[in-house]
């Protein structure tokens, strides 16, 4: 069982994943810009980490569209553009808000709504109740995992910030996809939910994708 | 000839898009794609603008061109912590380690006029919280001005310098500095105040 990360180069990705307070979760690290197909052999899941330059992943579209009609698992973190290559990806921008705690009275709308999914028996709400970048709409065989309610929706729409897509396109690959942006947060040393949402996440592909050392 | 070239990393709020579109400061300004540095003949501009989210990787192998451009005499602004270091001046980033917010406040310790009239109390908090600044810093190379540090540690957040190939180097290690621009307080006075130093190249380091 292997995991992969793409690293996009940036600081904040050198930190997440090399740093001290979560190294060594990942059994590959691929840079993006120099991502191949080859790279992918025998990976289970790929995580691409938020904030990799759109431009990039536009780019290594057919790898990443390959990788996932071989069976792979794509688990595409916020801020990559993702409507903009990833299969089924429906995403409207909304203003990030990192006054929610200040301005909603402690409820910006956050909601688990597929509490069964495996991912809760690591994650919860105080590591997903921070600001979002955007709401998706899952497309039809993918099930939302946590909501955003209209209420708490500065639009009054609401949607879905992380869900879960198995069988894309009718194939067998799978991708969970967020609007989250953890890497970032946690690389910088700020938003403390941030840093405990990625370690959560991994103690989660540690489970799912990883074999036990 | 330009004042500056910021390289596109295409992330949303980056405060880019609304410098760009400035009726001032707009024209002084070129949005480049961030790989299309390469491509770029960097003797059109003063200043390259390198942002928080750049691929600072792929900056490491741009490090020749980056050199012969601070060589002809361009200045190069860093923003964000140093995770490789792509310049001679440029160090790994180091956090301050279980801060508090007293440890964030930003302190002025020389002027510069990127920053003259500008209060540190707005930089120090976004409504009432701490941190958005700085949290750390990207340590100065010797011989550096130090211009802001943070708490009693005066933990040093801004600093220029005068690289060994030439030119000049400002270092911020936060979030982007055009992020300020139209902040609605003192802080909006630095992205003008940048240009204006941009195109005073003699203006001491």
């Amino acid at each position: 069982m292997t995991l992969a990360v793409l690293d996009g180069g940036t600081y904040y990705h050198q930190e997440a994943i090399y740093g001290e307070r979560l190294g060594g979760r990942f059994d590959r690290t691929i840079y993006a810009p120099e991502l191949t197909a080859a790279d992918l052999a025998g990976c289970d899941a790929l995580m691409v980490a938020d904030r990799i330059h759109p431009g990039v992943l536009r780019g290594k579209r057919p790898i990443l569209l390959d990788y996932l009609v071989g069976g792979g698992t794509l688990i595409v973190l916020g801020e990559n553009s993702a409507q903009q290559w990833a299969p089924g990806v429906s995403w409207e921008f909304r203003p990030t808000n990192f006054w929610w705690w200040l301005e909603q009275g402690g409820d910006p709308g956050h909601r688990i709504v597929a509490p069964d999914h495996e991912l809760f028996r690591h994650v919860g709400m105080k590591e997903l109740v921070w600001h979002y970048h955007g709401l998706l709409t899952p497309p039809p065989g993918a099930t939302s995992l946590v909501d955003i309610t209209p209420d708490g929706d500065p639009q009054g729409k609401g949607g879905s910030i992380l869900y879960d897509h198995c069988h894309v396109g009718g194939g067998a690959g799978r991708m969970i996809v967020t609007t989250l942006d953890p890497f970032y947060h946690h690389g910088s040393f700020f938003m403390p939910a941030a840093s405990r949402f990625l370690g959560k996440l991994l103690d989660w592909t540690d489970e799912a994708f990883r074999t036990p050392g | 000839m330009i004042d500056a070239i910021l390289l596109d990393c295409e992330q949303s709020e980056t405060g880019a898009q609304a410098l760009i579109t400035d009726l001032a400061l707009g024209p002084r300004i070129d949005l480049v794609p961030f790989y299309d540095l390469e491509r770029t003949v960097l003797s059109r501009t003063r200043a390259l603008l390198l942002g928080l989210h750049s691929d600072q990787r792929y900056l490491a192998s741009r490090r020749g061109q980056l050199e012969a451009f601070l060589g002809g005499g361009g200045t190069i602004v860093v923003c964000g912590h140093i995770g490789h270091p792509f310049l001679a001046e440029l160090s790994p980033f180091q956090p301050i380690h279980g801060y508090r917010v007293d440890d964030l406040v930003v302190n002025r310790e020389a002027d510069h006029p990127v920053w003259a009239g500008v209060d540190p109390a707005d930089l120090s908090k976004r409504r009432g919280v701490a941190g958005f600044y700085g949290r750390g810093s990207n340590p100065p190379p010797p011989g550096a001005r130090i211009i802001n540090s943070l708490g009693p540690s005066r933990c040093p957040v801004d600093f220029d310098c005068r690289p060994a190939v030439g030119g000049r180097l400002l270092v911020h290690a936060g979030a982007d500095l055009w992020g300020y621009f139209g902040s609605g307080n003192s802080s909006e006075r630095i992205m003008p105040q940048l240009f204006d130093w941009i195109a005073k190249p003699s203006e001491a380091a």
